[in-house]
């Protein structure tokens, strides 16, 4: 008896037979999997109309909550890009845009768009609905602290709103928030504009954790049977890390939050310095400026790859599927996921290059972001290649997962360029940086979200998205929002300065002029096109095509589900059981073009599928 | 997971190997709530270490003379200063309520449904001791001038990382203590005997969850150690 | 019944002698950590103390009150290995401190 099958010490007792597979005893040495080491989940069950979908613990209808109110806060975000492209564009068009709200708006599109917006619809949107799912479970482990996070988000985006319609408005900080500027007058809402913003941030840290806590222990203590870590879809790992990063990095951002609360309320120095403000000597002293810095990028960094990291997942298994071929190096795939997401929490002051620091920092900081591109990089490779030679599907998913991997290329490579300290100093607060992670976090992961949405509407809502609309979509979304930021590399490198509001009359500034008017049209256009998205979603649930089980021919769990929508529960009366990882495609011996999970191998002798 | 299994899985770092590429669970014997709050609690020590960090940071870069700790933490007795008395009690009154804790726990896994109801009872009072002494403590200092934004001692920042570190901590310290009241009386009842389901989560009730408010209570009494150490004592 | 149960439940109780031992111990050092400042020492003597007593008291808690001295090795993994992303912030706002107070002493005293 080999070491390896430790046959003798069967450590397991068995549990109810509820969960054994359905193959007769006699051929199940290749089919045999461990028996369950849990009981059961114990379920709520939902019975008054509030109960069932106001404050309901079922996972799926959380995540469509979390989805419908990202996507608000998403057009609030895609409103305000639109107002500050039409004063860089067209200034003096619209008086009511004065600079004070152009600032404004640049901050509360920021912080929108990064946190409420992509974090909130990548880890609550899809990780809710997906990862009980895709793991094999029947709800999150813990159903109520799931909708108590989602009511939390859903204040803390009150909150937020609630600063539009303060006295001194929301905050025109940046979406950096940093101080003294920031509660300071001076700065536009530095009276209760401020104070909201932090506050919602605190809410939504808090919420969050809830949240966290749910997908972390789900994906790691509540898979069902045969589901090993590694033979989770990307999807999962994307999300899973990305969680891991936020239950670490949030507290970063809820410390300087407070921090900041205390300076701005009880007039604290954390964060002041001495300040003489129009003639006046201020009460503060001794605080530091550059710390709030630090601590703000400590969270910020991981947060960009808290975004990104989903993204990344969710687009491997779309390409998969699309391709009709396994994920290249599914386990360097993992391996990077968790590596990036570890990296990434030693390149923060990256952002902090030109901000006065500990120069010394710099040699440190450029070796470690450096360092994070390898993992980054191989994954681009990864992607490639699985896509050579496949059998690839040209939808609209396919078209929108190539359009990542195009942008999310650019957006790398002008990455590389900031990472490195002496090219960043001209560099930095530039139209470059702008263009960098407008292409890295906005365009790419936007892509994803709307494949996935293509990809996962029919199992949401059992009909399929018109493909005609999608490939419209694409081709103006795609080709628009590279008309919008390729152009700002060149603002960037002649020096066009960020977070201005308008374009003076220096004469390299006026150069400018003629392209910042074409960005401008073209992000109108692309904010129209939207619409279009937006008319196939509300057609399309009424009389978009029924899609019946599995569409797609995808291998894993999510569509094999006992009723199209999946209801509570799930799974139906027995949970499955995973024999394999979710890529077995275009086998080579096998009937079919996809072998799906639950598949054992005794239906696939012939088959020369890969031990997973 | 019971203990004949636990034991018949391979130790050490193979263990880990195994453990992880096992399916089901990564985390063998370790009940759901229970990871969760080991989960939240890595979480909350990422807060308390930035908000540490940030004092460190604070009081390292200070031209202004940070106060003599001793002696604005000391108590009078009689008409002798005693530095960090109350801080010693503090410390020991918090000690002391882990101590009953652990023994909570263990008489909870035992089914010992009286010594675990006293002695998460004992935690509670001790907790509640602790927020007092802790209250009587910021009075003590807010009477001799120190405020948020400023302090007649030394440097502005001391009295806003004290109230901010400390204060931080006594809310942590008080959302335990109610806790813990409200799981002696569940304790008391006999709720985790019978399997009682929780009134707002619907969830039946169980020993673990005194195991699971132990972790949070001793998280709170590590966190006083390194305030203790860092805040004043360094 | 009893016999099973004390079987069940052996990986999550102790005898109640190690409890107090280690309660015993956390008092001892709290009171050296005290003597640290009843004595006065100064400079690197008293940091390394205050930071020795410190770590064996989290130590302790943490292996014996918080359990993990015997859970499976994978979970003290994840615990403890975050703890290096706190231990480069630390490293770095000290020296970042430095340079704060370097530049204040340049600027603000020297007319740097």
């Amino acid at each position: 008896m080999s070491d390896e099958y430790n046959q003798n010490n069967t450590p397991l007792e068995a549990q109810s037979s509820e969960t054994m597979s359905g193959s007769s005893s006699s051929a199940t040495d290749i089919d045999y999997v461990r028996p369950a080491e849990l009981s059961e989940q114990d379920l709520y069950h939902a019975h008054s109309w509030i109960t069932k979908w106001v404050f309901c613990q079922d996972a799926k209808v959380i995540g469509v909550q979390y989805f419908l109110t990202a996507v608000f806060t998403g057009i609030v975000g895609l409103v305000l890009s639109w107002l500050m492209r039409l004063q860089l564009g067209f200034p003096d068009l619209v008086p009511f845009i004065t600079a004070e709200h152009y600032y404004q708006f640049v901050t509360m599109h920021g912080m929108i768009m990064v946190v409420y917006f992509l974090t909130a619809l990548f880890l609550g949107g899809f990780g809710n609905y997906l990862i009980p799912l895709m793991v094999g479970s029947r709800d999150m482990i813990f159903p109520y602290v799931n909708m108590v996070s989602y009511w939390m988000f859903f204040v803390a985006v009150c909150v937020l709103m609630a600063s539009f319609f303060v006295p001194g408005g929301p905050t025109g900080a940046g979406w950096t928030l940093y101080p003294p500027q920031a509660i300071l007058p001076g700065s536009p809402g530095s009276g209760m504009g401020i104070i909201l913003m932090l506050t919602s941030l605190s809410l939504f840290v808090i919420g969050f954790t809830m949240g966290g806590l749910n997908y972390l222990v789900t994906i790691l203590q509540a898979r069902t049977r045969g589901m090993t870590l590694m033979r989770m879809p990307l999807t999962i790992w994307g999300i899973f890390t990305a969680t891991a990063l936020a239950m670490l990095a949030f507290p970063a951002l809820l410390v300087s939050c407070i921090m900041m609360t205390l300076d701005k309320v009880l007039e604290t120095s954390f964060f002041m310095p001495a300040i003489i403000q129009a003639g006046e000597v201020l009460d503060y002293g001794g605080g530091s400026p550059v710390l709030f810095q630090h601590l703000f990028w400590f969270f910020g960094h991981p947060e960009v790859y808290i975004v990104a990291l989903p993204a990344f997942g969710i687009v491997s298994d779309l390409i998969s599927v699309h391709a009709r071929k396994n994920i290249f190096g599914y386990r360097m795939m993992v391996w990077a996921i968790v590596g990036i997401g570890g990296l990434s929490f030693f390149v923060w002051a990256h952002h902090m290059y030109v901000s006065g620091m500990n120069p010394w920092f710099g040699f440190f900081f450029a070796t470690t972001t450096l360092i994070i591109a390898v993992p980054t990089a191989l994954k681009v490779y990864n992607w490639i290649v699985t896509l050579f030679r496949a059998n690839i599907r040209m939808n609209t998913v396919m078209l929108f997962c190539l359009g990542f991997i195009v942008t999310f290329v650019n957006g790398g490579i002008t990455g590389i360029f900031l990472g490195n300290v002496a090219v960043d100093i001209p560099l930095s607060d530039t139209y470059f940086v702008i263009a960098h992670f407008h292409m890295v976090m906005g365009i790419a992961p936007l892509m994803v979200i709307m494949g996935a949405v293509y990809h996962w509407f029919p199992l949401v809502t059992g009909r399929m998205l018109s493909e005609k609309l999608g490939k419209w979509h694409f081709w103006i979304t795609f080709l628009g929002a590279y008309s919008i930021y390729f152009p700002m590399h060149y603002l960037g490198f002649i020096g066009v300065p960020r977070r201005y509001f308008e374009m003076y009359d220096s004469p390299y500034m006026t150069s400018a002029v003629g392209m910042n008017e074409f960005i401008t049209v073209a992000a109108l256009i692309v904010g129209a096109a939207q619409f279009i998205f937006i008319y196939n979603i509300i057609t399309s649930l009424r009389i978009g095509k029924p899609a019946g089980k599995n569409p797609w021919k995808a291998n894993s769990l999510e569509w094999l589900t006992s009723e199209v929508p999946p209801v509570h529960g799930n799974f139906g009366e027995k949970l499955p059981v995973v024999h394999r990882w979710p890529y077995d495609f275009n086998v080579p011996g096998s009937k079919e073009d996809y072998i799906p999970q639950t598949t054992p191998p005794s239906e696939v002798i012939n088959a020369e599928v890969e031990k997973t | 997971m019971s203990d004949n299994t636990l034991n018949n899985l391979p130790g050490g770092f193979k263990g880990m190997a195994h453990d992880m590429g096992s399916d089901q669970t990564a985390f063998k014997g370790v009940q759901w709530g229970k990871f969760m709050m080991w989960i939240f609690l890595l979480s909350d020590t990422f807060i308390f270490s930035c908000f540490l960090i940030s004092y460190m940071k604070g009081r390292s870069s200070t031209v202004v003379d940070w106060p003599n700790t001793s002696e604005v933490f000391s108590l009078h007795v009689g008409s002798v200063p005693v530095p960090l008395l109350l801080i010693a009690i503090m410390t020991f009154v918090l000690i002391t309520s882990s101590g009953t804790m652990a023994l909570a726990v263990k008489f909870g896994y035992e089914k010992n449904r009286k010594m675990c109801a006293w002695l998460v009872l004992a935690t509670a009072i001790g907790g509640l001791t602790f927020v007092g002494m802790q209250i009587f403590e910021w009075s003590k200092l807010i009477h001799e001038g120190v405020r948020p934004w400023s302090n007649p001692f030394g440097a502005k920042q001391f009295g806003s990382f004290f109230f901010m570190i400390t204060g931080f901590h006594g809310v942590h310290v008080s959302i335990g203590v109610i806790f813990l009241f409200i799981f002696a009386r569940k304790t008391f009842r006999g709720d985790f005997d019978t399997g009682k389901r929780g009134f707002f989560t619907s969830q039946k009730s169980d020993y673990v969850a005194i195991e699971i408010l132990g972790l949070y209570w001793h998280f709170v009494d590590l966190v006083w150690v390194f305030i203790f150490a860092f805040f004043y004592l360094w | 019944m009893d016999e099973t149960q004390n079987k069940e439940q052996s990986a999550s109780t102790h005898k109640i002698g190690i409890y107090l031992w280690i309660w015993g111990l956390l008092f001892v050092l709290s009171f050296f950590s005290y003597m640290v400042d009843w004595f006065a020492f100064q400079g690197l003597l008293r940091w390394g103390l205050i930071l020795f007593f410190m770590f064996l008291k989290a130590g302790l808690i943490m292996a014996f009150f918080m359990h993990l001295f015997w859970e499976r090795y994978a979970l003290v993994n994840v615990l403890l290995w975050p703890m290096t992303a706190i231990a480069c912030f630390i490293i770095l706002m000290a020296a970042e401190a430095e340079y704060t107070v370097f530049t204040r002493a340049l600027y603000f005293f020297t007319g740097g």
